[in-house]
């Protein structure tokens, strides 16, 4: 006997939560396709839990629609909702077997307990804990319990999956096993897997798609590559893989490309409808090229700091447009500090941003604000 | 080896000062009074010696009350760990928080009454002509006619129940509260009702607090005077009401005594159930 997937869409439309005066989900809008895996990313209280929760059911929203496949589930109250969500904290039943906890949810949906017997040890084996089922929570590691709140929740094939942090309780060294496997068995069953984190190295490794959440509102929606070589603005450049946020000047736009100043450097980049006078450009760490003495093409920098990481170096440059912080591959010659450098850009990994909050024009799919 | 020797003794001398006063406490209050009050019921009072017949007399006079006293108790026990799962839960899994807020305010009163005015509440309450009698005549449920009185064995198990359910519904719903609210979220996406979630999911884990807490209300119900003499003046009526009688109407303290000995016995079986209660579960009680 196999698992089967129910994998369903999931869609907000306009969807707000409010306590009180606190509003912890502002107007958010996104569709998730079945059997995608879609990270909710963003830094502590900007409201990736709460957006969880009201898929889940456990938190009605104030305002706006959900849908989940065709239906409309936005009143539908949680024990309703095909929907399994696994806790942060795990939220095993301390009085239950591993067994127990597993088949809990088949219990209490009625099935007959061979069948759901069955089914239990199957989700166990998925997990890797076949022979764990008479074993009581507290006697499994931290991994261990992660598993079983998988499993649990595995089992009673869901049309939608929600994991709260998963990675957050487990030792480094664990985390990257963990966030493979859960990648693995999602692929597998091909399950709508809706997966927070704070952490953006965890989210451009799992995810088929990834929404950046600020301050209750969906900042930019895009695939991993999308979000890193096309940040919408620079909370979002910033907020995944590292960036040098300068300040530049757009000469005019033509078509698919605009031209833009960089200090002294003058770079043609892709158009993002951006009208001509100042803007902002973000650029990746390694983006930088360093050539060593003063001559050559580029501009002029000086090394402040260079550190030396085993597989790249890293350098802080001072320029005629500020510090820039730069990873470098090239470990056979490096540079000390004190010395005179050229500095170049490469096309790729140099963006120019719109930095008005909320503005998200000419970003891949933006999302309705 | 000298030094460690020294030490050792020394700690124990202050350990042995350090606990003297708890244990000479213990001693004076609890242990001497008790082996004091069970020697004069094994003794006969005239002839001295050692005897059985102050029980042999109390079981004479007093077998129906103290099946009386193990029925009122137990019930009523039973009826508050009933009353006090009901409303713990409730306060745990309510949905309307207004209805949540009102009953944690109102559900704790009883707890400041003392028993002999809760006694006397209940008898103007639940009389003949009491206030009770008079909303069921009022509201036309009853004719003046078909009332009855309650102030009988009924009476004594609902000023109990009253009287003891706000104290062990304060430590059941402080257990409830205590655990993890992702549990109890858990369960109920992966679809439990709160009836189910409250028996299986809930009230396993705080099952040691409801019976350390409805032990310590049937030791107290045990001992209450004052209900059973306010409310039931009639046979049969509980052992404090016999144990009072015996030693103001007749100086009797051997057959008091007995009756006395069988309450601790009482008590301590149920201590005894706790106790196998407590190892059965594997951990601290
Ligand atoms: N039950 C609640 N009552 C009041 N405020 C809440 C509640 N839950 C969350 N919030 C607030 O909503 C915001 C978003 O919270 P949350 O979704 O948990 O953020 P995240 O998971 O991204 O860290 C926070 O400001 C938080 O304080
Ligand atoms: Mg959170």
């Amino acid at each position: 006997m196999t698992m089967t997937s129910h994998a369903a869409s999931v869609r907000f439309e306009n969807v707000t939560k409010a306590y009180g005066a606190v509003v912890a989900v502002d107007r958010v809008s996104f569709t998730i396709e079945p059997g995608q895996l879609v990270t909710l990313l963003g830094p502590s209280g900007c409201g990736k839990t709460t957006t969880l929760r009201l898929i889940a059911g456990l938190e009605m929203a104030t305002d706006g629609k959900i849908y989940i496949g065709e239906n409309d589930v936005t009143k539908l109250p949680v024990t309703d909702r095909d929907v399994s969500m696994v806790f942060q904290s795990y939220a095993l039943f301390p009085h239950m077997s591993v067994n127990e906890n597993v088949g809990y949810g088949l219990k209490v949906s009625g099935v007959k307990k061979r069948e759901a017997q069955e089914r239990s040890q199957e989700a166990l084996r998925l997990v890797g804990l076949s022979d764990l089922g008479e074993r009581m929570p507290a006697a499994l590691s931290g991994g261990q319990q992660q598993r079983v709140a998988v499993a649990r929740a595995l089992v009673l094939e869901p049309q939608v999956l929600l994991f709260d942090e998963p990675l957050s309780n487990l030792d480094a060294k664990l985390r990257r096993r963990v966030r493979e496997e859960v990648r693995e068995i999602q692929q597998n069953l091909g399950l709508t897997t809706v997966y927070v984190t704070h952490d953006q190295e965890e989210a451009l490794a799992v995810s088929d798609r990834i929404v950046v959440m600020k301050n209750a509102a969906i900042a930019q929606e895009g695939t991993p590559r999308e979000l890193y070589d096309n940040p919408a603005d620079s909370f979002v450049a910033d907020f995944i893989g590292d960036a040098n946020i300068v300040e530049g000047t757009v000469l005019g736009s033509g078509g698919e490309t605009a031209n833009v100043r960089i200090g002294s450097l003058e770079l043609e980049l892709p158009c993002r409808s951006a009208a001509a006078g100042p803007a902002k450009i973000a650029i990746r760490p390694e983006a930088i090229r360093l050539s060593a003495g003063d001559h050559g093409a580029g501009m002029r920098g000086t090394v402040r700091k260079a550190t030396y990481l085993g597989n790249h170096l890293e350098y802080t440059i001072e320029t005629e447009i500020g510090q820039l912080f730069v990873s470098d591959p090239h470990v056979e010659s490096p540079a000390a500090p004190g010395d005179a450098v050229a500095v170049q850009f490469e096309r790729r990994g140099v963006t120019l941003i719109s930095d008005q909050t909320g503005d998200t024009n000419g970003a891949p799919e933006p999302s309705a604000r | 080896m000298m030094t460690l020797h020294r030490s050792l003794r020394d700690e124990r001398v202050w350990s042995f000062a350090l606990v003297a006063p708890a244990l000479l406490t213990v001693g004076l209050l609890f242990i001497y009074p008790l082996g004091f009050s069970a020697v004069s019921a094994f003794s006969a009072e005239e002839e001295g010696g050692w005897t059985f017949a102050n029980f042999i007399k109390a079981f004479d006079l007093y077998s129906n009350d103290i099946l009386f006293t193990v029925v009122i108790v137990s019930l009523s026990t039973v009826l508050i760990g009933v009353f006090a799962i009901a409303i713990g839960g409730y306060l745990t899994l309510g949905e309307n928080l207004y209805a949540v807020a009102i009953l944690k305010w109102l559900y704790r009163w009883p707890l400041f009454i003392p028993f002999i005015v809760a006694a006397q509440l209940m008898r103007t309450f639940l009389a003949k002509n009491g206030l009770m009698n008079n909303l069921i005549v009022g509201s036309g449920l009853l004719e003046p006619l078909q009332t009855q009185s309650f102030l009988d064995w009924r009476g004594i198990v609902i000023t109990f129940v009253w009287k003891q359910t706000p104290f062990v519904a304060l430590l059941v719903a402080g257990a409830m509260a205590s655990l993890d609210r992702s549990m109890i979220e858990s369960a109920r996406n992966l679809g439990a009702g709160r009836l189910r979630i409250l028996i299986e999911i809930i009230l396993p884990q705080v099952r040691p607090t409801i019976v350390v807490a409805l032990i310590l209300s049937f030791v107290v119900m045990m001992s209450v005077l004052s209900v059973p003499i306010m409310i039931n003046a009639q046979t049969p009526t509980m052992l404090t009401v016999d144990m009072a009688f015996r030693i103001n109407a007749y100086g009797d303290y051997g057959v008091a005594n007995a009756l006395g000995f069988i309450s601790y016995l009482m008590t301590g079986v149920v201590a005894w159930i706790y106790l196998r209660h407590g190892v059965r579960q594997g951990g601290s009680p």
